[in-house]
């Protein structure tokens, strides 16, 4: 059933386009167009910004550092009322040297079912953020053999820790070297998400309730 | 500075005061008054209802009647706006693209010609009471012009103006879309009715006669106190001796 | 669910939504609470005129190599090991979807947000074939509840409902016991949906742009759903209509900003993803994913007149400044796509025999038009619907003979001044204590509601006051 019906499907778009078939494009290069306001902006400006952001979109910051890190960790956890922990298998946390009890961890060896349901069980998942986007608050995340899809949706409360260097401005940073690494042909995961907070709707009377499908709170902690 | 006047349809037929109110003001702040007496309508209600053929008629004549004008004025945003659309109208169309241009380059909505043309914001004009403004779709999206009645109308002395709470949302007039679609219309005008009483107004002011006999006439139907006044007769209320009629109009436009 | 939502006239659709409180006072306190956040978001971009420019640029270059990029998404979906299906059709669209779900002999459906999926009748098709679709979307999961009450607006379908109807529903159809807080109602979905989609054996999720050089499509929530249904099931289907496609992430990050604040007021949407079938040691997404391309009538518009209405991203922001929805509310419109674009793609789609009264629903204020993300030029496209309406002359005999003798009329001075003459003298007959007071049917519309004045007599007229003073020229 593959792309059986490409050709005359895309043929009949040509003709309404009033020309032949065309095999080779270029894409117009894009204005960039980032507010004049923010100029270049320091490392603690562009932490401000985040965290003025995090604010509207019902999303704790807490800064810290690789000393004191396990215990932020730990104090987060227990406030969100202690439970099962599930992190992915990122190197770093062994790096930080971060352990945590009753914890499982998003491996491949696992496999799918046993992956899904520990996260579906896991009161709180910590993840390492890839890029951290200050104007939205915004944390970029790609998928792995050990960082599932399905390990930000499912737990209960979602902890990004997020190293300062990866803080950028907004998307269009991050988006541009994304790019920038798929067209250098660098293979990515399936997935590359883009998490601004815990998840909510306004389907409701157009009232905000936090918390719906994926995590009920989020918090980001600065490293 | 010659002016030639388009006077609209609807001040020919229902608000001659605002014709008198736009021709005496421009006199006074110096400016010879034309009016090519050939001049009907700007096409709109058969253009806006899709009737492309027949509306053309109308604008040709327009074209024609104002070819030999240096600027037209006219007491409509919507009327004016119209204007500047022909060119997208007639593109394309060797006899009437440039007729289309370059009416569409020397039309100017009333207020809009005093404060962009003449350099004016103080006409001298002075009304006492209390005001709002309803601003007209077209004036404002199709025409662009979103200030230049709020400058003139901040330099009249003794007028206080209250804002308009949801003044982007449209009076329901639309043209023929009142009477084609009268219940939805109805729901619209009450909607904005609502807005004027609740800035506790005297006067509704407006650069759009449309709109204002929309709004005045469910404000009459209605019982509300609010007189409606175009803009032009506003900034003609400088001396009472000046003009013959009364400025504010019975809710009715009477 | 189809294109069509109601088979009844377009009036009494509109009697109905102008006879509904309720649902009136929903939609006009969204559409104030979204303007301020709208705007609050875009002015956060620094100049949002450029921005739209912009949008606008990337869709039109887009549309005009679509093939190519359609062509380019087709390759590179095939190298990660996915499937895409071109659909000319509504029927092979759906047929499509569902013998991928008879060879699978799959049972449980979760699907999230698509208007696309409802175009082609998908849900009908999968729940004949016996499957137990659940939609997951907590607005159209509501709906689905009400025995599939139609949507109302494209971003947040169950805006015609409050509180205490959804809390019935829930009671009714589920067994809810709680109270009719928003908090609650939506903890009680999450529960029950959570299970849903742990044992759903496919997902199905629409697609807000598909990435051409990636292979990839993007979804925007803020949910999380879209996320649960794309990532658990071992089979994703996602359906695109066949212009909703970007080069690369780049524009698609432009798209998105302009999306979200437009839509919603946000920044970015809690999630916005990227994903496509899944890669080498990933142990969840799809094993299996297809991509459907839904062509369904786009072709012919497609390099019309219409061309633009195909840049729409569907952010529902026109539908959010209109002042005609905002009275007679979504399902006034009979169409799954309601508000300003509702009425200029309906009629394409579906053609004027159903909908030739929507392009006339609409006072061409240019609201619409203002606020569009990717300057779809809204109000000019509903009179060239208009245009066609009456060359095909599906209006009355009536008006078209109006609009030829008004056509006449205006265009000649010297008939104009004899109506001049005329006016005040005819009306009359009509008129009682300088009002009018009855007349034909155009006139009816306007005196049901509101006073009029009859027209001044002709010695009283603004051009017999400058022929008086003798201030005319050309007389």
């Amino acid at each position: 059933m593959t792309a059986s019906n490409k050709d005359s499907f895309l043929n009949l778009i040509a003709s309404k386009l009033g020309r032949e078939r065309i095999y080779d494009v270029q894409r117009p290069g894009l204005q960039v167009l980032a507010p004049d306001s923010y100029g270049s902006l320091t490392s603690d400006e562009l932490i401000d910004i985040l965290k003025e952001q995090c604010f509207f979109i019902h999303t704790q910051v807490i800064e810290s550092n690789a000393e004191i890190l396990q215990q932020t960790l730990d104090d987060l956890v227990a406030a969100n009322g202690g439970g099962a922990v599930i992190t992915s298998g990122d190197a770093r946390f062994a790096e930080y040297g971060l352990k945590f009890a009753n914890a499982s961890v998003w491996e491949e060896a696992a496999g799918r079912e046993q992956n899904i349901l520990r996260s579906e069980a896991a009161n709180t998942a910590i993840i390492f953020a890839d890029y951290a986007l200050a104007e939205s608050g915004t944390v970029v995340v790609g998928s792995r053999p050990d960082q599932g899809r399905a390990l930000h949706f499912l737990p209960a409360h979602y902890i990004a820790v997020i190293e300062k260097k990866r803080i950028v401005l907004r998307s269009t940073q991050a988006a541009a070297d994304l790019n920038r690494r798929i067209q250098a042909g660098e293979p990515l995961g399936s997935s590359i998400n883009f998490i601004s907070g815990p998840s909510n709707s306004a389907d409701i009377e157009m009232q905000l309730v936090v918390g719906v499908h994926g995590p009920l709170r989020a918090a980001y902690v600065l490293i | 500075m010659k002016v030639s006047i388009f006077s609209t349809c609807v001040v020919d037929l229902m608000t001659p005061n605002v014709g008198i109110a736009m021709v005496q003001v421009l006199e006074r702040l110096g400016c010879e008054i034309d009016f090519p007496a050939s001049q009907v309508c700007c096409g709109q209600p058969a253009y806006n209802s899709g009737y492309l053929e027949d509306s053309k008629l109308a604008m040709k004549n327009m074209m024609l009647a104002f070819e030999h004008s240096d600027y037209v004025v006219g007491p409509s945003g919507s009327c004016i706006a119209m204007f500047h659309e022909y060119p997208k109208i007639f593109k394309g169309d060797p006899q009437w693209e440039l007729k289309a241009v370059a009416l569409k380059e020397k039309s100017y909505e009333f207020t809009q010609f005093i404060v962009r043309v003449l350099g004016i914001t103080d006409v001298g004009a002075s009304l006492e009471g209390t005001a709002t403004y309803h601003r007209s779709c077209h004036m404002t999206r199709l025409l662009g012009e979103r200030e230049t009645p709020f400058q003139l109308l901040e330099q009249v002395q003794g007028l206080q103006m209250e804002p308009l709470k949801n003044s982007d949302n449209c009076c329901g007039f639309g043209g023929t879309f009142s009477v084609k679609m009268p219940e939805i219309s109805e729901q619209m005008v009450d909607e904005k009715c609502g807005c004027v009483a609740e800035t506790g107004a005297d006067i509704l002011i407006s650069a759009d006669m449309g709109c204002l006999l929309n709004i005045g006439g469910r404000l009459s139907r209605k019982g509300e106190p609010v007189k409606i006044m175009h803009i032009a007769e506003v900034l003609n209320h400088y001396n009472p001796a000046a003009t013959k009629e009364e400025a504010g109009h019975e809710p009715a436009n009477g | 669910m189809s294109l069509q939502t109601d088979k009844r006239e377009f009036n009494e659709r509109t009697t109905d939504g102008i006879g509904n409180p309720f649902m009136r006072n929903a939609v006009s306190s969204a559409q104030d609470s979204l303007k301020t956040r709208r705007l609050s978001a875009a002015t956060t971009l620094g100049d949002w005129e450029q921005w739209r420019t912009l949008g606008q640029q990337i869709r039109q270059h887009t549309l005009k190599h679509l093939d190519y990029y359609l062509g380019q998404l087709a390759d590179n979906i095939e190298k990660k090991g996915g499937h895409i299906y071109f659909a000319k059709t509504k029927e092979e669209a759906s047929g499509y979807i569902r013998d991928i779900i008879v060879q699978k002999n799959a049972k449980k459906i979760v699907k999230s947000k698509s208007m696309v999926t409802e175009e082609i009748e998908m849900n009908h098709v999968l729940m004949e074939a016996g499957c137990e679709l659940t939609e997951t979307d907590l607005g159209e999961y509501i709906l689905q509840m009400d025995d599939w009450d139609p949507p109302s607006h494209i971003v947040a379908p169950a805006l015609h409902k409050d509180r205490t109807q959804i809390q019935s529903v829930f009671t009714e159809k589920l067994g809810y016991t709680g109270d009719e807080s928003p908090e609650n109602l939506a903890r009680f979905a999450r529960t029950v949906l959570r299970q849903k989609f742990l044992e759903a054996d496919v997902g199905i999720t629409g697609c807000n742009f598909a990435v051409a050089n990636l292979g990839a499509i993007n979804l925007v929530t803020n949910e999380g759903n879209g996320d649960l249904t794309a990532a658990i099931p071992k089979t994703h289907i996602a359906v695109m209509g066949m212009e909703r496609i970007v080069p690369t992430l780049e524009e698609m990050e432009v798209l998105d900003n302009l999306l979200c604040r437009s839509a919603v007021g946000q920044k970015l949407t809690s999630y916005i993803s990227v994903i496509g079938p899944s890669a080498a040691g990933e142990t969840d997404g799809p094993e299996d994913f297809h991509l459907v391309v839904v062509d369904n009538g786009r072709s012919e518009i497609l390099g019309s007149e219409f061309n633009e209405a195909l840049q729409c991203i569907r952010c529902g922001a026109c539908l959010n400044v209109c002042p005609v929805y905002r009275h007679i509310g979504g399902h006034a419109y009979g169409s799954i796509y309601p508000g300003p674009i509702g009425a200029v793609i309906t009629p394409l789609l579906g053609g004027y025999d159903d909908y030739k009264e929507l392009p006339f629903a609409s006072s061409l204020c240019a609201a619409c038009t203002d606020v569009c993300p990717v300057k779809i030029p809204l109000h000019e496209q509903l009179i060239l619907h208009r245009q066609n309406i009456v060359k095909e002359k599906r209006t009355g005999a009536a008006e078209r003979l109006q609009m030829k003798t008004a056509g006449r009329l205006l265009a000649s001075q010297a008939l104009f001044g004899k109506a001049l003459r005329l006016a005040n003298p005819a009306s009359r007959l009509i008129s009682r204590h300088g009002r009018i007071v009855r007349g034909p049917q155009l006139v009816r519309g306007w005196i049901n509601a509101r006073d009029l004045s009859q027209p001044v007599r002709q010695q009283d007229s603004f051009r017999a006051w400058l022929d008086k003073r003798k201030g005319g020229s050309g007389q």
